[in-house]
């Protein structure tokens, strides 16, 4: 049985709020750690404390808005950490950037998702602990174990509290490689499910509904918010198809570009995202932004892997604190 | 030449990666480099490179290391999986290069993650110029080919700066270089080296050797904030030259660096274009600039030819 007095958790600069709500969780103190760039850019990193022998966890989102410089950051961490004689290392990433980039969708095109796998490992990383990666296939581009979080328990919960009093709900697909996540949704919530199918004709971009939502509550279910266009129309398609509501719940809230003004101007209700990446600056300038905290479901997953556990074992127990 | 090779490059170094293909009578291959709305990288290659050797120009310094990086580094991805026979990535300034040893408990080095980082990518092999400490070259598990500025700083001094001259190391790590020029210009050598009583703070400076009645010239391979260089300009003036230059290859130039400069007794700061720094240049008059674009274009030729790299840096007298 590992002694949790071996365990150390390490914060980078890309998300401390997740990481101190992580640290309360554990009841474990986070490490002294200095992160910062040399006045010529480069990255530099100081630990403060011995990390000799012990289980380390960097907690780390590799997310917007400076994409390159967090995993800069990540990777500099495992080096110093690596040769201060840890003896495990787990990156915690809970947004995994460049996550999209999973496949050539045009010739001479990188697959930059699994060259930061690839980086990631030559670091000096034992593991990650990840969620709702873009692709279920990205655990593949490690040699290493990968444990991927699901924010769908937590979302289906909102679901259920926030939203039981509006009546009969149908769960919306955005995007055809989203339906087995949209899925997933409507079979627990045991509602219909509908589909919105991105066109092109000429240089327009349009949307096909293909399933009913006349005088249902729409509930669009995606992994990532980045510009929210397609979250916009995809609004303004289910309203004129007589949706009497519509929301979305998303994992990841990367809400980059004109993502605040387009969700003000949209005719979404809400956009609920989870707490993996920092918002606190996005959400003032919009109403509509709801977040779900899901550090409890990574402080299970942590202890679990600490105390040698099961991971998905009742993972359905995951509960919001 | 135009067989089988292509030049690429990312944004970090654009102008030079222009002059080295108009010295290779070549066009620059091809290449959107650019960024995702969310800061992701994004890169398209967009003409065919199968089975071609290909160069990617691209140095990973200041003023966004990072992005630099992951833009060769990225790039060294699209290529592999374009099917190129060989990828070598010519990086004029290594960043992360002071970071070569620890030097406290629990730092990183973080100059060996990012060769490793390169490796991992699929770059084959690197071509460089004046590594902050020749070691690096045995961080990487592939060929590096170290480049040296030391002839062009030669030539410029013979063509612009007349009087007898005390050649000048402002630290001991630089002496070796600093010997290498003091011998082929058959000058003196003199040392500065420092007590540091803080972190960074710079104190007590202490001068061997003779610089009165003389030009000091100061050698080095980096000017960063420069705050060295001018404590050690002004030490200098003190001990009795009559004028100081310094001459140094990567003018990285970061914080106050021009400021500091401008304010100081230094004669003239001759950098190479290893990388951009016309914005720079422009706020300084003191800075004058080394075009190394020829040095790089005959490696790359040498190179693509399968031609020795070291003759290029013999007989310079």
């Amino acid at each position: 049985m590992k002694t949790m007095e071996s365990v150390r958790l390490i914060s980078g600069s890309a998300h401390p709020q997740f990481a101190e709500l992580l640290s309360k969780g554990m009841n474990i103190e986070l490490s002294k750690c200095e992160s910062k760039h040399f006045l010529n850019g480069e990255t530099s990193v100081i630990l403060g404390e011995s990390v000799r022998s012990a289980s380390v966890y960097i907690i780390q989102p590799t997310c917007s808005p400076n994409v390159n410089d967090n995993i800069m950051e990540l990777l500099v961490l495992v080096d110093a950490v690596r040769r201060a004689s840890s003896k495990h290392i787990t990156a915690v990433i809970p947004f995994f950037g460049y996550g999209k980039q999973n496949k050539k969708e045009k010739s001479r095109e990188p697959i930059t998702g699994k060259l930061i796998a690839n980086l990631i490992e030559t670091s000096g990383v034992d593991r990650v602990i990840s969620m709702d990666l873009e692709a279920s296939q990205i655990q593949g581009f490690f040699n290493i174990p990968v444990d991927n979080l699901y924010a769908e328990p937590l979302i289906v919960k909102y679901i259920e509290k926030h939203y039981k009093h509006l009546g009969e709900k149908v769960v919306i697909s955005p995007a055809v490689d989203g339906v087995k996540r949209a899925k997933l949704v409507s079979d627990k919530l045991n509602c219909d499910l509908a589909i919105l199918d991105r066109q092109t004709k000429g240089d327009k971009e349009d949307m096909i509904l293909v399933g009913d939502v006349s005088g249902k509550v729409a509930i669009i279910i995606g992994s990532i918010a980045d510009t929210c266009e397609t979250l916009a129309l995809s609004a303004k398609i289910l309203k004129s198809k007589g949706a009497t509501n519509v929301f979305a719940l998303v994992s990841h809230g990367e809400l980059s570009g004109n993502a605040i003004e387009t969700l003000n101007n949209s005719e979404l209700e809400e956009l609920v995202i989870t707490n993996s990446i920092p918002q606190t600056e996005k959400s003032k300038q919009c109403p509509k932004l709801k977040i779900i905290n899901v550090t409890p479901m990574f402080c299970e997953a942590l202890k679990r892997i600490i105390h040698g556990e099961s991971i998905t074992a009742a993972s359905s127990k995951f509960v919001i604190l | 030449m135009g067989d089988r090779i292509k030049i690429l490059t990312g944004n970090a170094h654009r102008e030079l990666a222009s002059e080295i293909s108009d010295d290779l009578n070549l066009a620059l291959g091809k290449a959107h480099v650019g960024k995702f709305s969310n800061g992701e990288t994004s890169v398209m290659i967009s003409e065919s490179i199968r089975d071609m050797d290909v160069y990617i120009i691209q140095p990973t310094c200041n003023p966004n290391v990072n992005d630099n990086l992951m833009e060769l580094l990225i790039m060294a991805d699209a290529i592999r999986r374009a099917s190129a026979h060989r990828i070598t990535a010519v990086i004029p300034c290594f960043g992360y290069a002071r970071q070569d040893k620890k030097d406290k408990s629990r730092a990183p080095i973080t100059g060996k993650l990012v060769a490793n980082l390169i490796e991992t990518a699929g770059i084959d092999r690197v071509i460089t110029m004046d590594l902050h400490a020749s070691q690096i070259q045995g961080f990487f598990n592939i060929p590096v080919d170290n480049l040296y500025a030391e002839p062009q700083i030669i030539k410029y001094i013979r063509k612009y700066i007349p009087g007898e001259k005390v050649i000048v190391s402002p630290d001991a790590g630089g002496v070796k270089r600093a010997k290498s020029i003091s011998d082929k210009l058959d000058a003196d050598l003199a040392i500065i080296h420092k007590e540091r009583k803080k972190a960074n703070e710079v104190s007590g400076m202490i001068l061997v050797g003779d610089v009165k009645d003389k030009v000091a010239l100061i050698v080095d391979d980096m000017a960063d904030t420069c705050g060295t260089l001018v404590s050690a300009c002004e030490m200098l003036i003190s001990k009795g030259a009559t004028k100081v230059y310094a001459l140094v290859t990567h003018g990285v130039l970061s914080g106050d660096a021009i400021q500091k400069l401008n304010e100081s007794s230094l004669t003239e700061l001759v950098i190479t274009n290893t990388i951009p720094h016309a914005e720079k240049a422009a706020k300084c008059p003191k800075i004058k600039t080394i075009n190394i674009a020829h040095t790089l274009s005959e490696a790359i030729r040498r190179t693509h030819h399968g031609e020795s790299i070291s003759s290029l840096f013999s007989d310079t007298k």
